[in-house]
């Protein structure tokens, strides 16, 4: 009984460990190979260790077949985040038929952070259109400016929306609202140019 | 056919088919994350073939050293992600 259990635990492993194997050199870009080795070798893994506790069927064993498999479901999901997260910055290309980047422009690439503020709602009305929110840092060479003179709309062809200060938002700001540092810019544009516009307000 | 037979003529052989694919990409690239996943299927697949050999050899002192390879796995994955990223990075 013992044997059969395991004998069918095994098997499903190697199944999914061949699936693994066609996954890594099938799939057409990293993130997708990473989807198929990450979860399917993590469950083949699993399943073989789990087999393993089955069929010697003593505590020590089992324990450490268990202990193997806990292990294993923590680190995969943990290396893979690490391995994708790099390759984002590094700029692994995603394979063409790729419908949608939903990180893009939500990363700060110097200092790799996420901004988590997006507006999904209104980019799902304005395809091809993103909207963003640009801090003004301490020091930056646009303080002290009035919004024309940054000529956003002129030479990056974004439009800002609000400018908000502290607890409150100037809505629709006319050309002459003066930027100050800490104030942060609801802008809207093409993404590509709302990268430029951010690089040119640093 | 016993359980020793089942792994011998059909898991081992599998799992070192999906070991030569992710060879395969191991050697093609064409980046180095790609290779790097590749290397982590390695591990992982040369864990459950230690696991799955246990059992058709009854050595279950083997389990220690599946352990052991995970935990390799997982610190060479880890460690190339750093650098990768470092790299790029600030």
């Amino acid at each position: 009984m013992r044997e059969v259990v395991s004998g069918i635990l095994v098997l499903i492993g190697a199944a999914f460990a061949l699936i693994a194997g066609v996954g890594i050199l099938r799939m057409p870009d990293l993130y997708t190979r990473m989807s198929a080795t990450t979860k399917v070798a993590t469950l083949g893994v699993g399943s073989t260790l789990l087999a393993v506790a089955v069929y010697f069927g003593e505590l020590g064993v089992a324990t450490r077949a268990l202990a193997a498999i806990a292990f294993v479901f923590l680190t995969a999901p943990v290396a893979a985040h690490m391995i994708g997260r790099a390759s984002y910055f590094v700029g692994v290309p995603m394979c063409p038929e790729t419908a949608m980047d939903e990180l893009r422009g939500h990363y700060d690439l110097r200092t790799h952070e996420l901004e988590s503020v997006c507006f999904p709602e209104l980019e799902r009305q304005l395809p091809g259109l993103q909207v963003g929110r640009l801090r003004i840092p301490d020091g930056a060479a646009v303080a002290g400016r009035t919004l024309a003179e940054t000529e956003l709309r002129q030479q990056y062809g974004v439009t800002v929306l609000a400018v908000c200060r502290g607890t409150f938002s100037i809505p629709n700001p006319d050309g002459d609202v003066r930027l100050l540092p800490g104030d942060e810019l609801i802008l809207i544009g093409p993404p590509e140019r709302l990268d430029d516009a951010a690089e040119a307000l640093k | 056919m016993s359980l020793a037979d089942l792994i011998l003529f059909a898991v081992l052989p599998a799992m070192s088919l999906a070991m030569v694919l992710a060879f395969v990409r191991l050697a093609r690239g064409p980046t180095l994350p790609d290779r790097v996943v590749a290397l982590d299927l390695i591990g992982t697949l040369g864990m459950g073939m230690i696991a799955a050999y246990a059992m058709a050899r009854d050595l279950p002192v083997l389990v220690d050293v599946a352990i052991v390879l995970a935990l390799l796995s997982f610190l060479g994955t880890v460690a190339f992600a750093r650098y990768l990223e470092r790299r790029v990075g600030p």
